[in-house]
């Protein structure tokens, strides 16, 4: 999977793609709009990450051209710019997501992972990890083939923590990704706490091996 | 009219300054009332005395004429002159043994022998010698009729002046309403005029100069006081969006350092600490700007909300949370819609029902009630009554809380309420332990 980073802040660039190389994404790395326009002529990419403040221009820039070229990337708009009518020109240019700076690594991620899902759904958009299996359309999940009941936030933090296998999320990040843009009222930790616990719990139940491990107290892991 | 705009202005102070307000004209005209009423009884007293002066001065001249006509004919006829008596005007001629040395002239009260009525005399004593005797001679003169026309001069003179005050009063408040009306329009225009609206403040020119410079000067007051609350918006926009890089490049390596287990195993306590840090930091930010943007009127509230559905999506979403403290949800909701703004109508819901349930104890209740005039959410909590004074300021925490908050929560339900002109209110049922935040709607 290609990726394609426009960014002008260089700590920030280097760390985002630092974190999706370990992911197994090849992430390359644009500075300014000059470059970004230069690459996506030349290349194809799964996902473009497109900040909207950049140095020589405005990201929209970027976002109309690859829509006027007809690119089938998929775009996310990673912005400091929360104001509601940013994200609805974005959308209504074609982005794919819009997250706001900043924002948990983790839930670049998997956001990432949902919108290359999304791309390249063919009949079916079903994701599995060894005995699990989570159907994303009908939105159910199953181990060892039967089904169990289970929420709609849960099969998100699921996803979420597969997604993000093997790497420790912290309570603040987990909680983020929960309650999305109602971050301001729900990271109490007891509540990433309960979330986590009832998701354990209904996956051992249901014969599924303990894959949540919790890690010094300040988050979670998923372990392969 | 400023009278009673000041008082609904400031409602708080004016126990303090209990001052009597009066209007300009008022004052000038008392002041000007009182000055007109004493200088004009000291003329009319004046006026009294003088007039009363010429006339006595004129009826001794008609005493005079009186004597030298008696002299006259005593010095011609060498004989007494007959006497006649009017009403008027009384001659006595008595003989002395010695001559009168000199004339004098004397009031005397004298009793009417017609009406029994003591009048005012004026009257001359003045010496004669006829043939070789000597006679003292009095003329009296009445002063009825002096006194009669002094009396009605006065009292013209009493008329005229009332009349000159009267006309004085109803043209100082015919004319001055008018004159001042262009200050009155300025003064409304002023008290209704809000920076936050953006609406240039625009006061007329008056033909009347006193007026063009207050609302010349009022007019660039103004104008500064909208390019520095301009300058000073930008800025927070400015400020606040520029933080938000630094932060994320604090979070994602934060997020990075994370993944080394070495690393993690040494100073994980530090990285929750920074991480959580940042995030306050952010949350802060956020919420501090969301605030601005509600203030600055930077959301129409004109998309229908659906209250109860919205309420039952975020209950749904604080399940989980309201489960772990194992809480008590009491929920009663009829379909309620009205004109809002969806997104922050979902951060008026979620930041009530969070503090409800944050704030809240384990196995605690929480009751939401929502019918046609209010939306109502009553939780226990550990925390004893609050402030009601001070609960929706800004950074207002209780100081027994343990649980972390940016102490904005409130403050943003406040003002999503007074922008939509909604009424959030915070009582405590000490009966029951139940903190009550209610927001009646209309």
């Amino acid at each position: 999977m290609k990726l394609l980073l426009v960014e002008d802040e260089t700590e920030l660039a280097v760390s985002i793609q630092q974190y999706l190389t370990n992911n197994d994404f090849v992430c390359e790395w644009a500075k300014d709009t000059k470059a970004a326009l230069e690459r996506v002529s030349i290349y194809d990419y799964d996902c473009v990450l497109l900040d909207l403040m950049l140095p020589d221009g405005n990201g929209f820039d970027i976002l109309k051209e690859l829509k006027r070229q007809n690119k089938p990337e998929g775009i996310i708009i990673i912005s400091a710019k929360e104001a509601l009518e940013t994200r609805l020109e974005g959308f209504n240019l074609g982005a794919d997501d819009f997250l706001i700076k900043p924002f948990h690594l983790s839930e670049l991620l998997v956001r990432v992972q949902a919108l290359i899902r999304r791309k390249n759904f063919k009949g079916s958009n079903i994701v599995v990890h060894n005995e699990i299996e989570i159907d994303i359309l009908s939105k159910t999940v199953s181990v060892h083939g039967k089904g169990i009941d289970i929420t709609k936030k849960e099969i998100d933090l699921l996803l979420y923590l597969i997604g993000n296998a093997n790497r420790v999320l912290s309570k603040a990040a987990i909680a983020e990704h929960l309650s999305g843009d109602m971050a301001d009222m729900m990271d109490n930790h007891d509540f990433v706490y309960a979330h986590i616990k009832n998701l354990k719990k209904k996956l051992t139940d249901a014969g599924s091996y303990d894959y949540i491990k919790s890690v010094y107290g300040l988050g979670y892991k998923w372990i392969e | 009219m400023l009278a009673f705009h000041v008082a609904i202005k400031n409602p708080p102070v004016a126990d303090a300054q209990k001052k009597i307000h009066m209007k300009l004209f008022t004052k000038y005209n008392r002041i000007n009332i009182i000055a007109s009423i004493l200088i004009f009884l000291g003329g009319c007293i004046a006026f009294y005395f003088v007039m009363d002066h010429i006339l006595v001065k004129q009826l001794d001249e008609a005493l005079e004429v009186e004597q030298s006509e008696i002299v006259q004919y005593t010095k011609q006829h060498n004989k007494l002159p007959e006497i006649v008596n009017t009403n008027d005007q009384q001659t006595y001629i008595l003989e002395t043994t010695r001559p009168v040395p000199s004339t004098v002239y004397a009031f005397k009260k004298k009793l009417n022998k017609e009406d029994e009525l003591y009048e005012n005399i004026r009257q001359i004593i003045f010496g004669l010698e006829v043939a070789g005797k000597h006679y003292q001679v009095t003329v009296n003169k009445s002063q009825e009729g002096m006194e009669d026309f002094l009396k009605l001069l006065v009292l013209v003179a009493a008329i005229m002046i009332a009349l000159i005050l009267l006309a004085g009063y109803i043209i100082n408040r015919m004319v001055l309403k008018s004159l001042w009306q262009p200050f009155y329009s300025s003064i409304e225009k002023i008290s209704s005029y809000q920076l936050q609206q953006q609406q240039a403040l625009q006061l007329p020119t008056t033909n009347i100069e006193e007026f063009d410079l207050l609302n010349n000067a009022m007019n660039n007051m103004v104008s500064r006081a909208e390019q520095d609350y301009r300058i000073l918006k930008e800025f927070t926009g400015n400020a606040a969006h520029e933080i938000q890089t630094p932060l994320a490049v604090i979070s994602t390596n934060t997020e990075s350092l994370m993944q080394d287990e070495a690393i993690l195993e040494r100073h994980h306590a530090t990285i929750t600490t920074i991480e959580d840090a940042a995030k306050r930091l952010s949350r802060l930010n956020q919420s501090l700007l969301l605030l601005t943007k509600i203030e600055n009127h930077r959301f129409e509230l004109n998309e229908h909300v659906q209250w109860d559905q919205l309420i039952a999506k975020r209950l749904e979403e604080l399940n989980a949370l309201a489960d772990s403290q194992n809480l008590l949800l009491m929920v009663n909701t009829v379909p309620v819609t009205t004109l809002f703004h969806q997104h922050l109508a979902s951060i008026l819901v979620s930041n009530l029902l969070g503090n409800a349930i944050r704030y809240n104890y384990e196995n605690g209740l929480v009751q939401v009630q929502l019918n046609e005039n209010s939306f109502t959410v009553s939780n226990t909590s550990s925390l004893p009554k609050l402030d009601s004074e001070k609960v929706f300021n800004r950074f207002y925490r209780h100081p027994e809380t343990k649980v972390e908050g940016s102490g904005l929560g409130l403050s943003i339900v406040q003002q999503l309420c007074k922008a939509a002109g909604y009424r959030l209110s915070y009582t405590y049922d000490s009966n029951n332990k139940l903190h009550v935040f209610s927001i009646q709607f209309s």
